[in-house]
C-alpha cells in the first residue's frame, strides 16, 4: 500500500531535527559554564552563573526541544499542520539559537545589555506561536490535549512578554518590581507553559508510548484550565502587591504540578510493559524530581530554618530544570527521534522497501548509558548546591558528558537515516530498472 | 475478534507506534470492497485520516466514554 504511507502534509524531517540536534550543545555549554566558573554559580539564585545556567537549560535546551517536538506533534495529536513547516522551523531556529546565546552572554556580562536577546527571542517564539495558533485556529478542541495545547501556547507568549519586561527592567529602560516580576515569569514559564504543555502532550503520549491506562477524564478535563487560572491570578496578586493571596496561589500552582507528577507516576505503575525502557525511566526520574521540588517548596514555606537559607531556591531550580524537565524531554526525544527516522524511511521506500525496526535506529543500551550519566549529573548538581566549592566542577563535567552522549545518540540515529535512505534509493532504482 | 460494527477489528489500544499504523495498512491492503475495518485506539490517528482520504477510503470515528476511539474504515467508492 505505497500511497497510503505518504503523509502529504507531514513536516519534513529537517524541521524538528534542527532543534533536537542543537539542544544538546546548550547543555554542553551549561556544563562548560560550571567547569570554568566553578562554585560561583551557586553563590545565590541571582548570581550571573545561576541565571546563565537557568536559561541555558530552560531556553537553549528545554524550550528548543519542545518547539521542535511541537512541529511534529501538532499534526499528529491535533491534526493541525503548520503552513510551510520547514520555513517556520528554519526561521524560528535561526532566531532562537542566537537569542538564547545573547541572553546567556548578557547574564554572564560577556555582552552589553539584553536588547538583542529580547528582540531575537520575541521574534523567534512569537513567529512560532503565531504559526501554531494559525494551525490550531480551525481545529475544534475535541480532546483535552488540543485544548491544553492552545492554552500552553498562550502561556508561552506570556512567558516571553514577561521576559522582555524583565530585560527592559534590568537595563533600567523602565521601572519594574524586578523580584516580583521574576517570580511571575518563572511561575508562567515552569508552571503554565511548562507543566501545561507537558500535561497536554502526556494525555496522549504517556498511554501511547508507556502502555499505561488513560489519564482519568476528570483530571485531563480540569487540569489545564485550573493551571492557567492559577497562573493568571498569581500574576495579578503578585504584581498588585497582595502578598498573602500571591503566596496561596503560588502554593496552588506548586501543588497542581505535584498532582500532575503523582498522577503520571500512578499511571506508570500500571504500565503493561514488563520492563520499563529508557523513556519510561527518564519520565519516572523526572516526575520524582518534580515531586521532590514541590516537597522542598512546601518545606521552605513551612520551616523557617529551610526557607531562610540561600540554597533552597537553587536546589529547587536544579530539581525542576535538570531533574524534571530535562529528564522528561530527553525521554521524549528517545521516542520521537526513532519514530521520525522510521516514518521518513518508510515513506521514502514507498511501500516497496521497508524501514528498519525502531530499535535498530536507536538501541536501548546507549540510551540507558546516557540516562545513567544524566541522572548522575542531576545528583551532582543537587549536591553542588550544598558543597559548591567541591562539586560544581564535577557536576559541570557530568552535565557536559551527558550532553555529549545525547548528541552522539541523536547523530547516530541521523546516521542510520542517511545510510538507509541511500539504500532505499538504490533499491528503488534497481526495482525501476528491473521493470524497465 | 467479534464486534457489532465489523468482524475485521484491530484492537491497537495496547500497542506502541508504529504497530497500529502498520497493522492497519496491512489489513486495508486485504480489505474487500463493501467490507469495513474497525480500528480501536485511545487517540484519534490524524495522520491516518489524511492517508485514508488520499487513497480512496472513507472513515467515521466515534469517541466512547472509556476513552476508546472507534474508527470504522471502508472503500469510499464501495
Amino acid at each position: 500500500m505505497q500511497a497510503l504511507l505518504s503523509f502529504e502534509q507531514a513536516p519534513p524531517m529537517a524541521a524538528p531535527f534542527r532543534f533536537f540536534l542543537t539542544a544538546p550543545l546548550f547543555a554542553l555549554l551549561a556544563g562548560a559554564v560550571l567547569l570554568v566558573g566553578g562554585g560561583d554559580a551557586f553563590a545565590s539564585r541571582w548570581s550571573p552563573g545561576a541565571l546563565a545556567l537557568t536559561h541555558l537549560i530552560a531556553v537553549g535546551f528545554v524550550l528548543q526541544v519542545m518547539l521542535g517536538a511541537l512541529i511534529q506533534i501538532l499534526p499528529v495529536v491535533a491534526g493541525a499542520n503548520l503552513a510551510g513547516p520547514l520555513w517556520v522551523a528554519r526561521l524560528v531556529h535561526a532566531l532562537l539559537v542566537p537569542g538564547a546565546l545573547c541572553l546567556v552572554a548578557g547574564f554572564l556580562g560577556l555582552f552589553p545589555g539584553f536588547a538583542p536577546a529580547a528582540v531575537l527571542l520575541v521574534a523567534g517564539v512569537g513567529l512560532f506561536v503565531v504559526a501554531a495558533a494559525r494551525a490550531l485556529l480551525g481545529v475544534p478542541s475535541t480532546s483535552h490535549t488540543i485544548g491544553g495545547l492552545k492554552v500552553a501556547l498562550a502561556s508561552l507568549a506570556v512567558v516571553v512578554g514577561l521576559g522582555v519586561a524583565l530585560a527592559g527592567g534590568l537595563e533600567a529602560r523602565w521601572s519594574l518590581p524586578l523580584v516580583d516580576t521574576t517570580h511571575v515569569h518563572a511561575g508562567w514559564g515552569l508552571g503554565a507553559w511548562g507543566v501545561g504543555l507537558l500535561s497536554a502532550v502526556a494525555y496522549v503520549v504517556v498511554p501511547m508510548f508507556q502502555l499505561t491506562p488513560l489519564y482519568p477524564r476528570w483530571f485531563s478535563r480540569a487540569f489545564g484550565g485550573v493551571l492557567f487560572a492559577a497562573a493568571t491570578l498569581l500574576a495579578a496578586a503578585t504584581l498588585s502587591g497582595r502578598a498573602v493571596a500571591g503566596e496561596l496561589l503560588q502554593a496552588l500552582l506548586v501543588w497542581l504540578a505535584a498532582a500532575f507528577c503523582a498522577m503520571t507516576l500512578w499511571l506508570q505503575a500500571r504500565s503493561k510493559r514488563a520492563r520499563p525502557d529508557a523513556t519510561q525511566r527518564l519520565w519516572r526520574g523526572g516526575l520524582l524530581c518534580g515531586l521532590a521540588a514541590c516537597l522542598l517548596w512546601a518545606l521552605a514555606a513551612l520551616v523557617p530554618a529551610i526557607g531562610e537559607r540561600d540554597e533552597w531556591p537553587l536546589l529547587f531550580g536544579v530539581l525542576v530544570l535538570a531533574g524534571g524537565y530535562m529528564s522528561v524531554v530527553v525521554g521524549m526525544l528517545y521516542k520521537i527521534v526513532p519514530f521520525l527516522v522510521w516514518l521518513h524511511l518508510q515513506n521514502r521506500g514507498r511501500g516497496k522497501v521497508t524501514a528498519p525496526n525502531m530499535k535498530a535506529v536507536l538501541a536501548e543500551p546507549p540510551m540507558q548509558r546516557q540516562m545513567r550519566v544524566h541522572f548522575a549529573a542531576c545528583a551532582l548538581l543537587a549536591a553542588a548546591v550544598l558543597w559548591p566549592a567541591w562539586l560544581a566542577r564535577p557536576a559541570g563535567l557530568a552535565l557536559a558528558l551527558s550532553a555529549a552522549l545525547l548528541a552522539a545518540n541523536l547523530f547516530a540515529a541521523l546516521g542510520v537515516y542517511r545510510r538507509h535512505a541511500a539504500l532505499v534509493d538504490r533499491r528503488l532504482a534497481e526495482l525501476a530498472g528491473g521493470r524497465a | 475478534m467479534k464486534h457489532p460494527k465489523s468482524d475485521r477489528v484491530i484492537d491497537a489500544r495496547g500497542l506502541e507506534p508504529p504497530e497500529p499504523f502498520v497493522l492497519t495498512m496491512d489489513a486495508l491492503d486485504r480489505l474487500p470492497k463493501g467490507e469495513k475495518l474497525l480500528l480501536l485506539l485511545y487517540r484519534e490517528p490524524f495522520p491516518l485520516y489524511k492517508a485514508l482520504a488520499n487513497n480512496g477510503f472513507a472513515h467515521a470515528a466515534e469517541h466512547l466514554p472509556d476513552g476508546t476511539v472507534e474508527i470504522l474504515i471502508w472503500h469510499a467508492d464501495a
